[in-house]
């Protein structure tokens, strides 16, 4: 089943609108984010972990940490997309690398995220069920051959 | 975060005045506010993306709080962002007042470390954390440049009045999957 999962996981596509602007016209620090979140949260959808799953289980994926490193300026009307991987799981986390670039290839930020299965009901951290689990492994499969990747460093 | 562009709350009130023989809180308390409307997900929680705006609005009291403004921005030069690392412990929904406090951990002649807190107005119960790396820049130039003298003191001055405050937990830590079954990394 690996082959149903590109590597790195690839579909979020967007092209940074008016408002994301600060006032130099460059893009705000904070609307980086809002595009990493929406790229990982494009990947949580296609493992069925959305909103939807949300609705249906009451549990949900938490961030805990979201580390971003700025590596260029964005404008108005640029196109970015952008590269997820995951780099580590287990039925209670996730910890994924994303990558934000401009249309000819330039990164524009990367950012490494942790988030939790939390129970929405009882606030705490639940295990999730073996078989929405079983997509996560697969792409954790899948991803396994991508590496470390190259920015996330164990010295500051 | 929807305007026609993100405007910070201090936008065009320019920098505050400096006092060099005032005390300087340890951490500052520059800013305050309450969880806007537009702010919330659909499950009635603060988004993400929008601490990173508030923890920014509270860096852009501090730019202030030492110097930059509009004015230092129009003659050439700025703080960029290089790197923020966000920890969230608690979720914010509408309504909910937010207390934010800031520390200098460090600086250099073109580099500044900080790390902010973000509490709740009322129970002081801590939600996130932000640590942040900015870098002085020539905008024209696009490359990183020396702060200017007064600046540089100014900063020094905040350093030291928070040297005597604990490092924070969270800072200077990379990210990780920890497991107490083995040593570091996956």
């Amino acid at each position: 089943m690996a082959e149903r999962w590109p590597a790195p996981f690839s579909t979020y596509r967007t092209r940074v609108p008016e408002e994301w602007l600060d006032y130099n016209g460059h893009m705000h620090d904070a609307s980086y984010l809002v595009a990493l979140s929406e790229a990982n949260e494009a990947l949580f959808d296609a493992l069925d972990l959305g909103a939807g799953y949300y609705r249906e289980v009451g549990a949900s994926y938490f961030t805990v940490e979201y580390h971003i490193r700025y590596q260029a300026e964005c404008s108005s009307g640029d196109v970015l997309t952008a590269e997820t991987r995951v780099v580590a799981a287990d039925p209670k986390r996730i910890r994924l690398y994303t990558e934000l670039k401009h249309d000819d290839g330039r990164l524009a930020a990367s950012g490494e995220s942790l988030y939790l299965h939390v129970d929405r009901q009882s606030g705490r951290v639940a295990a999730m069920a073996p078989d929405r689990y079983r997509p996560v492994q697969e792409v954790l499969s899948a991803h396994a051959g991508l590496g470390r990747p190259r920015p996330v460093r164990e010295d500051r | 975060m929807s305007a026609d562009r993100v405007v910070t709350p201090l936008e065009g009130t320019g920098h505050r005045p400096w006092d060099p023989e005032a005390p300087i809180p340890a951490p500052l308390r520059l800013h305050d506010c309450t969880v806007a409307p537009e702010w919330v997900d659909y499950n009635g929680h603060m988004s993400e993306s929008c601490f990173l705006l508030v923890f920014g609005n509270n860096a852009d009291a501090f730019f202030r709080f030492v110097g930059i403004d509009e004015d230092y921005r129009a003659a050439g030069h700025s703080l960029y962002t290089s790197e923020t690392h966000l920890h969230h412990r608690r979720e914010a929904a509408e309504g909910e007042p937010l207390t934010m406090t800031l520390q200098l951990l460090d600086h250099d002649a073109r580099r500044v470390h900080l790390y902010q807190e973000m509490l709740h107005g009322d129970s002081g119960v801590l939600l996130a954390t932000a640590e942040q790396l900015l870098v002085h820049v020539d905008t024209a130039a696009g490359r990183s440049a020396d702060m200017p003298a007064d600046l540089l003191d100014r900063l020094r001055a905040v350093r030291d009045a928070h040297a005597a405050l604990p490092r924070p937990e969270r800072a200077g830590r990379p990210m990780g999957i920890r497991r107490p079954d083995r040593p570091r990394g996956e």
